[in-house]
């Protein structure tokens, strides 16, 4: 014995440390496992599938996945084609452009951003993210992946 | 001297195997204390037990047809409400059980507040019941995304996605709960095995601590006695009671669910298959949850997109947890009936609470708005229509409290009405108004010398 210090306390120390190493052996990989694997993430630009394309000229906007994010495509009111992140930053919600009002809108919570996807009203935070969208010759639309 | 009486049959054959005769003599003996309040609030305990008992029972029915997938849960409970005899009837009742159930455990929390039995040595019996209320909200959530319909897919984009605001681990709680970095079919088998699986374990293992505890605790005595009163005999009075009760239950939900058997349509009431989920499709007008998630729904509207150096819905979720933390303290918080002195404050709470949820539900509903209207003026109209309705149930309640049981105490309740006032009639912001009231009551509280549990005070049960 060294002062307070005996063979027992030395062990239950011991025994405390595995437990808790013991613990966090089976922690870790039930925790790892949980959280799924980043989805696959395609680069380039993504080609507007007709029906989407066709959708724009019906109803002024489409929403189209690209690399596991929702992307609101448009029409605006100057009929040049707009891409904002469809994800409202308040709670997520898909938003929609209201092209009367010329403003897109997330009903979930009453929120409104204008074309360029600044925040007019409501509770969002952030403005929504931008992404470069073209036309080529042929009539195809594409959306690039990152963030204008 | 009389013959001990003995056991003969099946309770024979029971004894000389297992010697149950001490779990009798407990039966037998077990009382419920009567007299000092109605009775009324003793059978609500019972009553969420026989609605979770069919949520069980028409769940496992359920579970024969219904299939998760992609293309399969939406279409299988269309088949189930169209096609399968009955499907309609069984849905219909574990939909509406599904709402009896919270209402009666709603009922069953604020009965226990009001008539302060989380006191000791019954802590731990608040603290598992608080916990069955929690995984009874999950159940209600992960149940609701089941149908795969767009309310659902919606409903739950909300839902998880405020998740994100927890400091550190948020993203990883998100992923988790999601299964992937947004709401996909992904999404659904997690909920799927939360709903049929991990949560009913959770509930059962629960509901048997909570009924332990009561079991081994008896009922709690009123705020004052030392010795219990005259109790009725738990075995057959109660118990044929009890019975009785769930019988009428019974009798109310399958009149529900055959009379309205998709729901009142109310938002937040309402259990109409509608359309497929498309997460390619925009939120529609008009989406609410579920009506017990309305205040929180309303809550994170009310927060401004900034404050104190936080997003909105960060310091809303802050604003939650800490009121959750806090409704789970109670036991330890108040110190009054700790000491078995009546606790007046306590008391006011839980009518506070109640006009808090109420405004915030019934601004949540738009009620008085125009249909379909969305701007300003429409918000405006339903703040005041919802603030007058407050105002008129809170002199209600307060006229019965004073009259009935001649309350005194009514600053909490005061700032939960003014509140309303402040925000719905004279047009501050909820925050505003809020924070205003809040100040008052917290002075008024320190003035009247509350928080020393003072002797006035303790007049007012």
């Amino acid at each position: 014995m060294i002062g307070d210090y005996t063979r027992r306390s030395f062990l239950d120390g011991l025994l405390g440390v595995a437990t808790l190493g013991w613990i966090g052996s089976v922690l870790y990989p039930v925790l790892s496992y949980l959280k799924p694997p980043p989805p696959p993430v395609r680069s380039g630009p993504v080609r507007l599938s007709p029906s989407a394309t066709e959708r724009i000229e019906r109803e002024a906007f489409t929403i189209v996945s690209a690399a596991g994010k929702r992307i609101l495509v448009f029409r605006d009111g100057d009929r040049n084609l707009r891409a904002l992140d469809a994800r409202c930053t308040h709670e997520g919600c898909t938003v929609q452009y209201v092209p009367k009002e010329s403003v897109v809108w997330c009903a979930c919570h009453n929120a409104r951003f204008d074309e360029q996807g600044r925040v007019i009203s409501g509770p969002p935070p952030r403005p929504l993210g931008r992404y470069i969208v073209k036309k080529d010759g042929a009539g195809n639309v594409f959306v690039h992946q990152e963030s204008a | 001297m009389k013959p001990a009486r003995t056991s003969t049959g099946l309770r024979a054959w029971l004894e000389d195997r297992y010697q149950l005769e001490p779990l009798f003599q407990f039966l037998s003996h077990k009382e419920v204390p009567i007299g000092a309040h109605s009775m009324v609030w003793y059978f609500l305990g019972g009553a969420t037990l026989f609605f979770f008992a069919i949520q069980i029972a028409t769940g496992i029915l359920l579970l024969m047809y219904y299939q998760a997938g992609e293309a399969t849960s939406y279409e299988s409970i269309r088949y189930i409400t169209t096609k399968v005899p009955f499907g309609w009837l069984i849905r219909s009742i574990h939909c509406w059980s599904a709402h009896l159930m919270i209402v009666s455990l709603v009922i069953h929390m604020f009965s226990v507040l009001v008539l302060k039995a989380y006191r000791p040595p019954r802590e731990l019996t608040w603290v598992s019941g608080y916990l069955l209320f929690a995984i009874s909200l999950g159940f209600g959530f992960s149940g609701y995304l089941l149908p795969w319909n767009e309310l659902a897919y919606f409903a739950t984009v909300v839902g998880t996605d405020s998740v994100k605001s927890v400091p550190l681990v948020g993203e990883w709680i998100l992923e988790v709960l999601r299964g992937g970095p947004d709401v996909s079919i992904a999404t659904l088998y997690r909920f799927f095995a939360l709903h049929v699986v991990i949560l009913p374990l959770a509930a059962i293992a629960l509901i048997g601590s909570h009924l332990l505890f009561v079991q081994r605790q008896g009922m709690a005595l009123p705020v004052g006695s030392t010795k219990a009163p005259p109790g009725m005999p738990f075995f057959p009075s109660f118990a044929v009671r009890d019975l009785l009760l769930w019988l009428g239950c019974l009798l109310v939900l399958l009149s529900l669910a055959v009379f309205v058997p998709y729901g009142p349509g109310l938002p937040g009431v309402d259990w109409e298959l509608g359309v497929k989920a498309d997460p390619l499709m925009p939120a529609y007008p008009g989406i609410k949850p579920e009506w017990y998630f309305l205040w929180v729904y309303q809550l994170l509207k009310e927060f401004p997109p900034h404050l104190l150096g936080l997003e909105g819905p960060q310091l809303c979720l802050l604003l939650v947890s800490v009121l959750m933390v806090f409704w789970a303290a109670i036991p330890w918080l108040d110190k009054s009936a700790r000491n078995n002195r009546p606790s007046p404050m306590f008391t006011d709470l839980a009518f506070a609470a109640a006009y808090f949820l109420l405004f915030l539900t019934l601004k949540a509903w738009d009620i008085g708005a125009p249909e379909g209207a969305h701007d300003e003026a429409a918000a405006l109209i339903t703040a005041r229509w919802s603030a007058w309705a407050v105002l008129a149930v809170a002199a209600v309640f307060s006229a019965f409290r004073a009259i009935r049981h001649g309350h005194h105490y009514y600053i909490l309740s005061l700032a939960a009405v003014l509140h309303a006032f402040g925000h719905g009639i004279l047009g501050f912001s909820y925050l505003v108004a809020g924070a205003s009231t809040a100040a008052i009551a917290l002075g008024l509280a320190l003035a009247g010398g509350f928080f020393s549990s003072t002797a006035s005070a303790e007049r007012n049960g």
